[in-house]
């Protein structure tokens, strides 16, 4: 089952300029730190159900899944998936030494959630001047959570990828939005486009 | 007497916010184009003094404007705004000869400020 996207043609043309916009300014703090070119996927948008948010985000491969929920004008929540393939060599050029302990390996997860989810959903926010609180990321895993159970149950879906080729490192970042920040999103972008 | 500008943006959110960035005390006689093609084809077919343009596009890019306006004796003033930021992407664009290169979110003050050092102000 699939849901219409509730954004016209133009509204989601707008939205995904933003998101643009702001994955290239989280990419662009990732790769200064990192001294590494990161690759940036054109964002995509969708509706999606429980079940379809589920198999959007769960891979076979073996990957590592954070999620973390905002609050203010607009509420949501990211989910993250890091590639286990690279994270180590990502690690070693954010200076950390191998082999990586268990805290070490968290601590590079919620470093990336930081720099590239939460630049992403900070820069979004600011250009369609709203204020948004991000929480601290949490590691879950998809195959043990109950998605129906979930507050979007017709979710919005901006879903985007960095990909640091030398390291085989990717990263896909999903932001999930409540009906309500929906309307007041889809208000702003009119006045925007107006 | 008013500037002739180029705004070539496959966004009409960021062609918007391009054309209200514009310092307010002049005249403008602004052209739009969503597209590569369509902005080479504006530049064949009229005189721009300025050219505002975006690197991520359909058809032909940015950076095939730029070297369609390498090969050309008459050019505007090319200022690039692009999400694109990073250090290999701006080398590339100044080499084809852009004058400046600007981040989007545009900042009013960084575009007055280029205008400016460019003599347009």
């Amino acid at each position: 089952m699939s849901i219409e996207l509730p954004l016209d043609e133009e509204q989601r043309d707008a939205l995904q300029e933003l998101l643009n916009i702001s994955m290239g300014q989280a990419a662009n703090s990732l790769a200064q730190l990192i001294e590494t070119k990161i690759d940036i996927s054109i964002p995509k948008i969708s509706a999606v159900t429980p079940t379809e948010l589920y198999s959007l985000l769960f891979e076979t491969q073996n990957a590592l899944y954070t999620r973390q929920s905002f609050l203010g004008d607009i509420h949501g929540e990211v989910m993250s998936v890091l590639s286990r393939r690279g994270l180590v060599e990502v690690a070693t050029l954010m200076d950390y030494d191998e082999p990586l302990s268990k805290e070490d390996t968290q601590e590079i997860i919620l470093e990336l959630c930081n720099i590239l989810a939460g630049a992403c959903l900070a820069g979004l926010s600011e250009q369609l001047e709203l204020t948004t609180n991000l929480n601290m990321p949490t590691l879950f895993q998809p195959d043990k959570t109950n998605f129906d159970e979930l507050q979007w149950q017709h979710s919005l879906v901006m879903e985007v990828q960095f990909v640091i080729t030398v390291s085989s490192f990717s990263m896909r970042v999903v932001f999930c939005l409540d009906d309500e920040s929906l309307k007041r999103m889809k208000n702003t972008l009119d006045e925007l486009l107006g | 007497m008013s500037i002739s500008v180029l705004v070539a943006d496959d966004s009409k959110l960021s062609r918007r916010s391009v054309i209200r960035s514009l310092p307010q005390d002049l005249d403008y006689d602004i052209t739009e184009a969503t597209n590569g093609k369509e902005a080479i084809e504006a530049l064949k077919s009229g005189f721009f003094s300025l050219l505002l343009l975006d690197l991520t596009m359909p058809e032909v890019d940015g950076v095939g404007v730029l070297e369609y306006l390498h090969e050309q004796q008459e050019k505007p003033n090319v200022i690039v705004i692009s999400a694109d930021f990073q250090p290999e992407k701006q080398k590339i664009v100044m080499a084809l000869g852009a004058k400046r290169f600007l981040r989007k979110p545009l900042d009013k003050e960084e575009l007055a400020m280029a205008l400016f050092e460019l003599g347009m102000l």
